[in-house]
């Protein structure tokens, strides 16, 4: 982008664009006189509850109101719509983690084109230390990461680590790397990471010493991180290969890789502040 | 309903300024984005799998706009102010908003204003509303080559009338 552009797009972010009406309102009443009123089926078409400890699966209003936010992460992710036709009836399983949902779809969208993790800056670990609102945690079991990211636009920030392939931790289609673990404040940023999984993809709640957990398999899935501004941030889905979702603590962490969940297991019971 | 309402919601904004920067009305915007909603409310089915939303969305809200433009016959300048500077509790400007002078966008707002209507709307829709080139393609009902060439040859005669300030 020339310096041009640039500030002619800096001038479109400082315009006083006329202010954007409501048309919510008015178009709810052009379209019931048109439409007869859909019901969204969520509350039929969710069928199991995390058994482990407490439910994972939000109240019966929750739900209906996940449904709907379902409806609008497939709107902005733009090249991912075509479901929307018939998203209303097709989200069949919806689990949810502090900091992360995984639901599980009839249809998955179109496969976004394989991209690499979105990982926010490079830096050290002593400097992450410095900047994130949380203590890192680093897998003892995997050593001392080859890279570490920081992105600063969450709350609390997000700490990624990344290692490369290696004997014990092989290759990753999704990501390229042996080992991608992502940590970020779960508590501050309640649904921040999400999952779209279809029904070859194995989704496995359970409780790791204590905390919950869910570990997603088999068939690649689809993962996004939310902007922390709105709901989700387009261009941003990518194929995803297995992954733990963790909680501890107050910390969400999310570990993908070509490894089994045993592994996933013991690298996740390494966490540590290193 | 409720899942439509918060489609309409998320993507009411990029569609009243994309009619607006076609109509340059804000009455005609907020019919023609209307409109447009409840016309795409009756295509969803017909919507095609694999196609992004947005530029289907607002190729619709285009059409509904330049609807209006037609039956109107002339259409305003591209009068917009630029907002306050700084907020009151904006110690600091971002490096972003320290990049364009009150001046400088006075500049460019003119220079933008004196491109042809075809030149203008490509720029207003690439960088002011920050289309993509296929947002741009379907909001101006052309194709993307069509939409390549219009900005580049605006940002060429915007250069020329903006001169030496603006080249790094």
């Amino acid at each position: 982008m020339t310096d041009l552009e640039r500030q002619l797009t800096q001038l479109g972010r400082e315009l006083e664009w006329p202010s954007t009406p409501d048309l919510t309102s008015s178009l709810r009443d052009r379209l019931r006189t048109e439409l007869p009123d859909e019901r969204l089926p969520a509350d039929r078409s969710v069928r199991r509850r995390f058994r482990p400890g407490r439910s994972l699966l939000p109240p019966a209003g929750l739900r209906r109101s996940l449904a709907i936010a379902v409806v609008a992460l497939l709107v902005l992710a733009g090249g991912v719509f075509a479901a929307v036709p018939s998203v209303r009836h097709s989200v069949l399983e919806f689990f949810g983690l502090r900091g992360a949902t995984v639901e599980r779809r009839r249809h998955l969208p179109p496969a976004p084109r394989p991209r690499p993790p979105a990982v926010g800056e490079r830096t050290t670990l002593a400097h992450a230390r410095g900047v994130l609102g949380f203590e890192p945690l680093v897998p003892a079991a995997a050593g001392t990461p080859d890279a570490v990211f920081v992105d600063g636009s969450v709350p609390g920030g997000r700490l990624s680590l990344e290692y490369r392939p290696r004997r014990d931790l092989p290759e990753a289609k999704s990501t390229k790397l042996g080992l991608l673990v992502d940590e970020f404040r779960g508590d501050l940023n309640p649904e921040y990471a999400g999952k779209m999984a279809g029904q070859a993809t194995r989704i496995e709640p359970f409780t790791l010493d204590g905390e919950r957990a869910i570990w997603v398999s088999g068939a690649p899935h689809f993962f996004f991180y939310r902007s922390p501004k709105s709901a989700f941030e387009e261009r941003r889905l990518r194929i995803a290969q297995n992954v733990l979702l963790l909680e501890h603590g107050r910390l969400l962490v999310r570990l993908e890789g070509a490894f089994g969940r045993a592994r996933a297991i013991e690298l996740a019971r390494s966490l540590g502040s290193g | 309903m409720e899942a439509y309402e918060e489609i309409v919601r998320l993507h009411q904004t990029i569609a009243f300024r994309t009619a607006w920067v076609i109509t340059r009305s804000d009455a005609d915007a907020e019919e023609a984005a209307q409109d447009a909603f409840v016309k795409a409310h009756r295509a969803l089915p017909r919507f095609r799998d694999g196609a992004p939303f947005r530029p289907w969305l607002l190729a619709i809200v285009a059409n509904e706009a330049r609807n209006r433009v037609r039956s109107a016959g002339r259409r305003a300048g591209l009068v917009l102010r630029v907002a306050e500077e700084r907020r009151p509790d904006d110690a600091v400007p971002s490096p972003e908003a320290a990049l364009l002078g009150s001046e400088r966008r006075e500049q460019l707002l003119a220079a933008i204003e004196r491109l042809p209507d075809a030149a203008r709307d490509a720029i207003a829709c690439r960088y002011l509303l920050e289309l993509s080139e296929e947002e741009t393609a379907a909001a101006l009902d052309c194709p993307r080559g069509t939409v390549k060439s219009r900005v580049s040859r605006a940002l060429e005669r915007l250069r020329a009338e903006l001169g030496e300030e603006v080249e790094a």
